[in-house]
């Protein structure tokens, strides 16, 4: 375990690096002049162009340049973004609103896909699982860019229950983005839910957990329960890491100061150190996750064992 | 057809009567069991032949009550433990004799035990939840369970998941899941089909060990006729859904009074007959959608002759001694002089 762990962490070291490094290039060769990107409107003279390319590094080899920002990253030095402030200061201030957006998507998706999956499972093929197909392939089928402002005009402008916009950050104001942020998400949830619950009910061990004399309950909230959600709980961790970097649409609509508000508006602006520093932190939420996810997997089935 | 239904209700430990059992399918009904009766008494083994399809499975999961209904429906028949109807209780009263007065185990025991529990909870699980013992305690008798069915270091293997033990093992943690609350009946549902040879034998003699130590009555259902000669008292010979053939085991390997037990007899390999070619029964088991008019096995039997076999159903013929065989010709087969 502590050796697979060990090799795991070495892997990821190599993607993190690996992802910066295509970010990194990406963001430099979209040639833009960062410069007069840095002064704004006003003219740049000659003179003050060579000192600046001197003082930011800018006249030395691209590699050399990449092994500065890394090496700056690793000491937490996000560096300057174009408008002046710290890279880091930006992803401290948007990662709260992201982490609760993704928290409340989450909660939602558990809440609702989850459980409307196993009631779906357990009366397979009655109106209510019907009902569910139905509602999860309309949900399925619209567009997050159409889901969210039509919910935004629904819930906010039509029926006022939620403000407008949540650019204040406050949970009440989150909880409608949140929502509209787990909807897609519900649905996959609520099919793979009744998926893997109906694959368990049909297994050998469920007749004989009902051989045993055990009441339907202990048999579906137990012995069904358990090896269901293997594959749930997977697919739930690595749905929090895309929920925190997807959430770019529903950031926008609803004016959320999140990370992927700030992505969008940083390449708009094409301000390549706050583009690469947000991405940068993506990168490792998404590792992160994926890594809790796979241990996660070993504690949840004895049959994986990670040597 | 019924088996020995001279005798008052309430004389076995457990009698099936007249069962039938359809399963309701797309394409239509399934006759899957037709009208099957039998007894068992304590102490003693009921070994139930027959190929797949032959509706032996159904049967015991119809006593047992893990019959899926639908698709599965008992339109008629009584299942009588210890004289009360099984099928006539209410679920709860069905529930509490389920897994601790009759238990079952099962062929496969990789995919019948759960995979993502250890095998002292699995077979701790009933103790706790059904007697309200503390999880120390039901552990404990597990790991006795597990030494009773000589599973070696059993209190170190207790929190071992099924994947970590051997097919032999595995189903040795079944069985002592099986007898967690001391069954009256225990139906063993082909327990050595998906094991090795040598480990077949070594099950075979467990089962029958415990069988006669804890005077349960056992339920053997296999289609391997070796299995049966050493363990079994009786025999029920099954064929499309019905007890074609019920006798003591000695009386039927001496001369059946069956054609389809003479056919699963004869298919047996046999040391002296290298060289030749193996016996075996043509034709396939009848489609339980279309059964065949008459006697269901007429399209298989040497024997057959019209209009007889073809058009009437043959009853449980009674030849003394708790013998029955459902044969037009089973006294003329007894003496032995059917010709084909």
């Amino acid at each position: 375990m502590f050796r697979y762990l060990v090799r795991r962490l070495l892997q990821m070291i190599l993607v993190f690096v690996a992802t910066t490094f295509i970010v990194y290039s990406l963001m430099y060769a979209t040639g833009g002049d960062p410069i007069q990107a840095l002064a704004g409107e006003r003219p740049v003279s000659p003179t003050q162009r060579a000192q600046l390319i001197r003082e930011y590094g800018l006249d030395q080899p691209f590699l050399v340049r990449y092994w500065n920002y890394l090496s700056g990253l690793l000491q937490g030095d996000f560096g300057k973004s174009l408008t002046g402030r710290e890279v880091s200061d930006i992803i401290a201030q948007a990662l709260p609103p992201t982490i609760q957006l993704a928290a409340i998507a989450i909660v939602t998706t558990i809440a609702l896909g989850v459980t409307v999956g196993i009631i779906a499972a357990i009366r397979r093929g009655g109106w209510f699982d019907n009902a569910t197909l139905v509602f999860t392939l309309i949900i399925i089928g619209i567009p997050i860019v159409v889901l969210a402002p039509l919910a935004q005009l629904i819930f906010t402008i039509k029926i006022p229950i939620f403000p407008t916009t949540a650019t204040s950050g406050d949970l009440y104001a989150l909880l409608l983005p949140g929502i509209i942020l787990g909807a897609l998400s519900v649905a996959t949830a609520m099919r793979l839910t009744r998926a893997s619950f109906t694959e368990n009910q049909r297994s050998d061990y469920v007749r004989t957990a009902r051989s045993k004399g055990l009441s339907k309950r202990r048999v579906v909230g137990v012995h069904v329960l358990r090896n269901s959600l293997i594959p749930i709980i997977t697919f739930l961790g690595i749905e929090l890491g895309a929920l925190m970097a997807g959430a770019i649409v529903t950031e926008g609509v609803f004016n959320v100061p999140g990370v992927g508000f700030n992505l969008f508006r940083a390449l708009r602006t094409e301000d390549a150190p706050l583009v690469v520093g947000l991405v940068s932190v993506l990168v490792i939420i998404f590792l992160v996750a994926n890594l809790i996810v796979d241990l996660l997997y070993a504690v949840l089935d004895p049959r994986i064992r990670y040597e | 057809m019924q088996v020995e239904t001279a005798r008052p209700v309430g004389r076995h430990l457990l009698e099936v009567r007249d069962l039938f059992v359809e399963f309701h399918t797309r394409d239509g009904e399934a006759k899957v069991i037709n009208g099957v009766s039998y007894h068992l008494d304590p102490g003693e083994t009921l070994a139930v032949l027959g190929e797949s399809g032959s509706g032996k499975s159904v049967t015991a999961q119809a006593i047992m009550g893990i019959l899926d209904m639908p698709p599965a429906r008992i339109p008629s028949g009584q299942i009588l433990y210890n004289g009360e109807d099984l099928l006539a209780m209410p679920e709860e009263k069905r529930r509490a004799i389920r897994g601790s007065e009759i238990s079952m185990i099962f062929q496969d025991a990789l995919s019948a035990l759960n995979p993502v529990f250890s095998v002292g909870w699995q077979i701790s699980e009933t103790l706790r939840v059904r007697t309200g013992m503390s999880k120390a305690d039901a552990l404990k008798r597990a790991a006795e369970l597990m030494d009773l069915v000589k599973i070696p270091a059993a209190k170190a293997r207790i929190k071992d998941y099924p994947h970590q033990f051997s097919g032999g093992m595995r189903q040795r943690v079944m069985i002592a899941m099986a007898l967690a609350m001391d069954p009256k009946v225990l139906i063993a549902d082909e327990p050595t089909t998906a094991l090795d040879v040598t480990v077949q034998a070594q099950i075979m003699d467990l089962l029958a060990d415990l069988r006669r130590d804890l005077n349960m009555g056992m339920i053997l259902i296999t289609h391997d006729l070796g299995v049966v000669a050493d363990v079994a008292d009786r025999i029920a010979v099954m064929y499309a859904g019905r007890i074609i053939e019920h006798a003591d085991v000695h009386a039927i390997y001496k001369q059946p009074a069956h054609p389809y037990t003479e056919g699963l007899i004869s298919s047996i390999p046999r040391l002296n007959s290298k060289g030749q070619e193996l016996a075996t029964i043509k034709g396939l088991p009848p489609n339980l959608m279309r059964l065949p008019s008459g006697c269901k096995y007429h399209p298989r039997c040497p024997y057959m002759q019209q209009p007889i076999c073809t058009d009437v159903v043959p009853p449980a013929l009674d030849l003394g001694g708790g013998r029955t065989s459902a044969c037009h010709f089973a006294k003329e087969m007894l003496d032995g002089q059917l010709h084909r």
